[in-house]
């Protein structure tokens, strides 16, 4: 187990939206709002280091034809009780993030990590793997909904920051997303190829 | 991890046995944990579903204070057909000191950019008493300002504007007896379609 090397593949080498480019639905979805992207990122971190786990924890009982259907069933077990636990204790956020919740089941960051990574690795590994990817997915989303809040409604969590008429309407529509998205993704392997040649 | 890409599909009886109990197993543990989560959060969600839907009955009924509701209604095929393209949710019966005085009706009309959850406030006259939004993908900062009721050239409230038209204004539309957002003439048209459809179904009721 290498925990540095973990964390610095998830939040930045793989980090699984800006490298992986996996989950860019829900990323350029809910992003509107830091809250959205907050709750999202949270609920995706849980789910995936909990599915990690449970894969990770059963990987040697798990015969290989049928792993994808006993991952996808694991995974939406977990997405229902995130789902289902969010609509009772915190429903203003399940109100908000609306199906994305349920679509998490779906989402390809963890069915992704589960079979690049839980179905071959131990427990506590995977289990790390789960916090570090989803930190890293978490981390996107939120520098997503800073710059589409921030420069698209002129709000930060909800408060109001630049005068109403002033923001740039279009980054809280999809397209925003793309184009805000497309600009990370650049910054990234920008700075990825920068640091390489640094070496 | 299966090594031999070019092996036969097994078709060994105990193999897919084997499949069938893991796959089965796994499944049933699966569901046993989630029934047990749906009784921990059953009631809450319910709970917290009547106090929204409370609260949008409250917003369109004229003395919310004094007023309480019915459980909702037994939905006929009348009712149904009398709201046309627009999908009847519920209803429920207003009543003020325990006397019936009307209806709150929920109804899903289409907006510009999904569906738009509304409950309508009918009295007994079939006078329209309020519109509230329950749940809408409008786009933010276009069709949203309908959804939060902003007001429109003439300085009503989009939503404020139905309050006390009834089945005699019917078909309202937009640009006749309707003022639109400018910009949002979408979703304004959705949210008329919707009274519209909540008053003929108050109307069949009587």
């Amino acid at each position: 187990m290498n925990l540095g090397k973990q964390l610095k593949e998830g939040l930045l080498t793989q980090n699984p939206v800006l490298v992986q480019m996996l989950g860019l639905c829900s990323t350029m979805a809910i992003t509107t709002s830091i809250m959205n992207g907050l709750g999202m990122g949270v609920s995706v971190l849980i789910i995936l280091t909990a599915s990690n786990v449970v894969i990770s924890a059963i990987r040697k009982i798990v015969p290989d034809k049928i792993r994808i259907a006993m991952f996808i069933v694991v995974i939406a077990g977990f997405v229902t009780c995130v789902d289902l636990l969010l609509q009772a204790f915190v429903p203003a956020i399940a109100a908000s993030l609306g199906v994305f919740i349920p679509l998490i089941v779906v989402n390809c960051i963890i069915l992704g990590r589960a079979e690049a990574f839980s179905y071959k690795n131990g427990v506590g590994a995977s289990f790390f793997d789960g916090i570090f990817q989803g930190l890293g997915y978490t981390l996107v989303l939120l520098a997503m909904c800073f710059i589409r809040e921030l420069l698209g409604a002129g709000t930060l969590a909800g408060f109001r920051i630049i005068p109403e008429q002033f923001p740039i309407g279009i980054l809280t529509l999809p397209v925003g997303g793309f184009l805000v998205l497309g600009f990370l993704i650049a910054a990234m392997q920008w700075a990825l190829s920068k640091s390489k040649e640094g070496k | 991890m299966s090594t031999k890409s070019k092996e036969k599909v097994q078709m060994d009886p105990a193999y897919i046995i084997k499949l069938t109990v893991t796959l089965l197993v796994t499944c049933v543990v699966v569901a046993a944990a989630l029934g047990g989560v749906n009784a921990v959060t059953e009631e809450k969600i319910d709970a917290i579903n009547w106090a929204n839907t409370v609260a949008a009955m409250k917003a369109v009924v004229a003395d919310p204070d004094n007023t309480t509701f019915s459980d909702e209604l037994p939905l006929t095929d009348e009712m149904t057909a009398a709201s046309g393209s627009v999908t009847l949710d519920s209803v429920y019966e207003v009543q003020v000191g325990g006397a019936g005085a009307g209806y709150a009706i929920k109804v899903v009309a289409s907006g510009s950019q999904g569906k738009i959850e509304m409950m309508v406030g009918v009295d007994g006259e079939g006078t329209v008493t309020g519109v509230s939004i329950v749940k809408n993908a409008e786009t933010a900062g276009i069709g949203s300002k309908v959804m939060t009721n902003m007001p429109t050239a003439s300085g009503v409230g989009v939503l404020s504007q139905f309050e006390g038209k009834s089945a005699a204004d019917a078909p309202l539309t937009v640009g006749a007896n309707v003022d639109a957002i400018s910009g949002a003439t979408v979703s304004t048209r959705g949210v008329t379609n919707g009274v519209n459809a909540a008053l003929a179904v108050a109307g069949v009721m009587g």
